[in-house]
């Protein structure tokens, strides 16, 4: 089998090997672009602190920014949504179990509606 | 497949990736100066002279590149690297120039969806290297930023191979396809106003993907000091800014080949030498007109929204639009819908 060969899957197709080529020739014109700028700063510095608008940080762990912060922008977009569900979550497994048996029933009143 | 036959699509992608390379940057940069000049005018500013983003390139790379103390050397530098590595890929599959995709045999518009995602991760995994706070918030408001748009373009480009696949037999991703055989043409009366309706939703999703006003929360300068490029400088910096630049190019030029694929030549009957050079001029007519509506307009227009300002608008009123525009395709394709246009 020819590598060079696209995988086709009869409406999607792609070439991963010639791919591969391109990428690493554009990331040598890359990193010759990139030789051509100065590469020197002067270490151990103030240069090199962490821009803070000024404010003064006793020790490095007040920098750290919690992945928990990832999601805030859809949970506050659909906070509507995230309250009711965060209310369903009551903790007790016979809810859960309750909820498992009415989607189940959903479920299999769609797939039976659709056949 | 002969030996000679791969040797050819491997010589034709060194050459190409070289040519598309020099193009993006110095198209890039050009439509970067003519954008800056133009919202300018738009608020009574003279603004910089249109040559200023080429001078800005050489002003960053005479500077330090400075890597601060609590970032991740190496994939701090690399971010930027991989950044613009991929914006130039990408190119490689989109009709440029009015001609058909270097790569048109080789990948099709679900990989050109699939590498459009790479530079903004690259951002994203520069900003987490940083070690500063205000690049974290920025790093982590560009995935929120970018789970967002990815739906709404999903259904768009879904619906045009949909519609393809129902007039073409084989490949509707493929650019060549989609470049050859004008959407427009596919549709009747009502098919029009859904295909108007993801036009509208791809102009939207543009500045996402660049991270430009509205959508630029992610940079944020008056509120996060440049979010998740705040540490960035010299040529580190200056290679974010090329890879902004030929994304911008790349989306344009996805736009034009999905929703203007008309060449001049053709429509005037122009053949010969000339016919290639007109088509050149023309597609970047074309380009203009994309950056100005998509990139320029919007951002003189309206003020930058908060991320969950941000996430609304891309999940709930666009991605409404364009369900709509493929639901009134969808109705187009039955006799009881379709109005013909007479095309």
């Amino acid at each position: 089998m020819n590598p060079f060969v696209p995988i086709d899957t009869g409406s999607g197709f792609w070439n991963p090997l010639i791919w591969v080529i391109v990428f690493i020739i554009a990331l040598l014109i890359v990193y010759v672009i990139r030789g051509l700028g100065r590469g020197d700063y002067k270490k151990n510095t103030g240069q090199t602190k962490p821009f803070l608008s000024g404010n003064v940080v006793e020790n490095d762990e007040q920098l750290h920014v919690k992945g928990g912060n990832v999601y805030w922008g859809f949970t506050e977009a659909f906070k509507g949504y995230y309250n009711k569900i965060k209310s369903m979550h009551t903790g007790d497994t016979r809810d859960y179990v309750l909820w498992f048996l009415v989607m189940m029933v959903v479920f299999f009143a769609v797939v039976l509606g659709v056949m | 497949m002969s030996l000679v036959e791969t040797m050819e699509i491997v010589l034709w992608a060194i050459l190409g990736t070289i040519g598309v390379a020099v193009f993006g940057i110095f198209v890039g940069l050009l439509y970067k100066g003519i954008d800056r000049k133009l919202v300018a005018h738009m608020q009574a500013r003279y603004g910089p002279p249109i040559r200023q983003p080429f001078w800005d390139m050489v002003k960053l790379f005479v500077k330090e590149t400075v890597v601060p103390e609590h970032a991740t050397p190496w994939l701090f530098n690399l971010a930027p690297i991989i950044a613009l590595a991929a914006s130039i890929a990408t190119l490689l599959y989109l009709p440029i120039g009015g001609f058909q995709p270097i790569l048109s045999g080789e990948g099709d518009l679900i990989l050109v969806l699939y590498l459009l995602i790479i530079p903004s991760l690259a951002m994203v995994i520069g900003g987490f290297a940083s070690g500063s706070p205000y690049a974290t918030v920025g790093a982590q408001r560009e995935m929120v930023l970018m789970m967002s748009y990815e739906f709404p373009l999903a259904i768009t480009i879904i619906t045009i191979a949909w519609q393809l696949k129902n007039t073409f037999a084989d490949h509707p991703f493929s650019l060549a396809t989609i470049f050859s055989q004008p959407v427009w043409g596919t549709v009747g009366i009502v098919g029009l106003l859904g295909f108007i309706l993801l036009l509208l939703v791809l102009l939207l999703v543009t500045p996402g993907e660049i991270s430009k006003m509205p959508f630029d929360a992610p940079e944020a300068e008056t509120e996060i000091a440049g979010g998740l490029l705040v540490e960035y400088s010299g040529r580190n910096l200056g290679l974010f800014y090329l890879a902004d630049a030929v994304k911008t190019v790349v989306m344009g030029s996805l736009i034009v080949a999905i929703f203007f694929p008309y060449n001049l030549s053709t429509i005037l009957g122009i053949g010969g030498i000339m016919a290639p050079v007109v088509d050149v001029v023309f597609y970047f007519i074309k380009l203009l007109l994309v950056i100005l509506f998509a990139v320029s307009l919007v951002r003189v227009a309206v003020a930058r929204l908060k991320i969950d300002q941000i996430v609304y608008t891309y999940w709930i009123p666009l991605t409404l639009m364009s369900l709509i525009g493929l639901l009134l395709i969808m109705f187009d394709s039955t006799s009881l819908f379709h109005i013909s246009l007479g095309w």
